[in-house]
């Protein structure tokens, strides 16, 4: 009854359009009150779950993808992936998947990534005759390689909701192979498409152009080797490592590039503000509903279902994706992380997957919810920069989820995908 | 009425520009610690604790101001599908909703704050309730956002210059 009245509520709230944070935490409290409890517990937890020392990188992340869109950092790694990747058929689509991989690797946001590709991108693929729906599907799904590409602030949410024993750093290096592999699987579909629809084919500019693009970006990709290096290698928590990637970028956009006023500093930084602000109350919003559910028993129920369905662990791994796959399209990602982590983290560990395996699998998984109608936010501002309407663009998006899945499969069942790597430090 | 409405967007306004500024110190702090700790061999014991206390504070104005911006996520397509008259019913519900949870949290955040005030926070040597006093403030201001958003929704004149 009491659970019944939670995800009642919740579900009530969410369809007439209330906030996320404020469904969660507007169901929480009517549970509450059903169930006698006193409310000042509802935002205990909710202070709680947002007073945790590693998500304080979620902010430094997003600042910093922020300060690269706008420094024109972002600008160069697009050319270096356009020297790369430009001669194929359909060549900017190519360009596009490897640009938001460079990014991924710069920067822990794909919302920061979706904006600064598309706003990049999306312009010079229009004005050379690709469609709209196209650029914004592209640039859309390849936001998602970001978040298994390391640096990655969603992997730092996964971290804490899964607990003490999963470390940040085997995450980063777990993420590096699956993310490449995305990317490849959406460059294929994006290619497949492109010769489809008869897009022009671009040349290939030489090396000398690669290098000199190359070059031009390696300051701004050595963001990644300060944060990941940083990480692995024991200098800096990834607060710390997050913190100076954004005193790096600054000093790279005000002393090397040049590009960048007090104004514009400001506006990144409260754009990165919004994004933090957001973020953190859902996450601190969702601490308090798992929590409740995890008070009614929800979990274990859930996990006993599922294991009475079946003990084929292939099956019980599709059906968690498919769950979460469904959640995804409702719910944004950080909520989900939190409240799933601790229901589904044991019945996987049950089956022999590492936690850190999981977590990759889980970025993938809700990283396609962030590109799924009706709640996708990573979709939502890829439209909006490409001026096309959600409705349009997911009737040609298909080939690109379809990639998305082929590599939420293979990442789930072949284990040496995420941990090869992995094992390789341990 | 449109006087307050433009106290409130300024308010909203300010409150980012504060948010803005408050990311910048904790970049800043936590900068710092590093350079301590590596250049002066002397790790701060405070600088973790009172830029997570920073966060909190800043996040919170600034989802506050989410509620007047409307940048908070959130399904829109279903009541956008609906005719006007039956959505505006159910979008003065949704701020409604999102008011009431503000007012909750003004109240039960206040208390929050009572009852954690003896804990101090020993890195820091301030109270626990003070890491927590934003909860009740932004409580208000979502309440208060919310329900100009709803006045703005029944007279969508009133939010530019006419008088209500």
């Amino acid at each position: 009854m009491e659970l019944a009245i939670l995800l009642g509520v919740l579900t009530l709230l969410l369809v007439c359009g209330v906030p996320v944070a404020f469904s969660l935490l507007g169901a929480t409290l009517v549970t509450f009150f059903f169930m006698d409890l006193p409310a000042i517990g509802v935002f205990q937890r909710m202070a709680g779950g947002m007073s945790v020392f590693s998500l304080m990188a979620i902010p430094f992340f997003v600042f910093a993808g922020e300060l690269m869109h706008r420094s024109g950092i972002a600008e160069r790694l697009v050319r270096v992936a356009e020297a790369a990747f430009g001669q194929a058929r359909g060549g900017l689509g190519q360009v596009d998947v490897g640009a938001s991989m460079l990014f991924g690797a710069v920067s822990g946001s794909a919302i920061a990534s979706v904006s600064a590709m598309g706003s990049t991108l999306m312009p010079m693929m229009k004005s050379r005759g690709y469609d709209a729906d196209y650029a914004v599907n592209v640039t859309s799904t390849s936001a998602i390689c970001g978040l298994l590409i390391p640096p990655s602030h969603n992997m730092i949410i996964y971290a804490a909701a899964a607990g003490v024993g999963v470390s940040i750093g085997e995450l980063f290096v777990a993420g590096i192979v699956p993310g490449i592999l995305t990317g490849a699987a959406l460059m294929v579909a994006a290619w497949a498409v492109a010769v489809k629809r008869g897009y022009p084919r671009g040349e290939f500019p030489g090396w000398m152009v690669f290098l000199r693009a190359l070059i031009m970006a390696l300051p701004g990709l050595m963001t990644a080797i300060i944060i990941v290096g940083g990480v692995l290698g024991g200098l800096f928590t990834a607060t710390e490592s997050s913190a100076i990637a954004v005193i790096y970028t600054i000093a790279v956009a005000a002393i090397l590039y040049r590009s960048m006023g007090p104004k514009a500093f400001l506006e990144a930084a409260i754009q990165a503000v919004r994004t933090t602000a957001m973020v953190l109350l859902i996450i601190g919003a969702a601490s308090a509903f798992g929590w409740t559910l995890a008070l009614l028993e929800a979990p274990a129920q859930l996990a006993s279902l599922i294991t009475t369905l079946t003990d084929n662990p292939i099956l019980i791994l599709l059906i968690i994706n498919l769950i979460l796959l469904i959640l995804g399209t409702f719910m944004d990602m950080s909520p989900l992380i939190v409240i799933t982590t601790p229901i589904f983290l044991p019945i996987v560990a049950e089956l022999g997957m590492d936690p850190v395996q999981f977590g990759v699998v889980m970025m993938l998984n809700l990283g396609i919810g962030l590109v799924t109608p009706p709640v996708g936010s990573v979709l939502f501002v890829g439209s909006a920069i490409g001026k096309v309407p959600v409705e349009e663009t997911v009737k040609t998006i298909w080939p690109f989820y379809g990639a998305l899945f082929v590599a939420l499969m293979a990442v789930t069942y072949v284990p040496a995908i995420s941990m090869g790597l992995v094992n390789l430090l341990r | 009425m449109a006087a307050l409405a433009r106290l409130l967007r300024l308010a909203s306004r300010s409150l980012l520009v504060i948010g803005g500024i408050g990311l910048t110190v904790m970049t800043a702090i936590i900068g710092w610690q590093v350079f301590a700790r590596y250049v002066l061999n002397a790790s701060p014991s405070w600088s973790e604790q009172a830029s997570l206390v920073l966060m909190i504070w800043y996040v919170s104005f600034a989802a506050a101001a989410g509620v007047k911006e409307g940048f908070h996520i959130r399904i829109s397509a279903l009541v956008n599908a609906l005719p006007d008259g039956p959505r505006k019913t159910i979008d003065i519900g949704a701020q409604l909703v999102v008011a009431l949870v503000g007012l909750a949290m003004a109240v039960w955040g206040g208390e929050l704050i009572t009852r954690t005030w003896e804990h101090v926070i020993p890195t820091l040597g301030i109270p626990r309730g003070a890491a927590y006093l934003p909860l009740p403030i932004s409580g208000v201001l979502i309440t208060l956002f919310a329900l100009e958003n709803i006045l703005e929704i029944l007279n969508p004149a009133a939010a530019g210059k006419t008088e209500a």
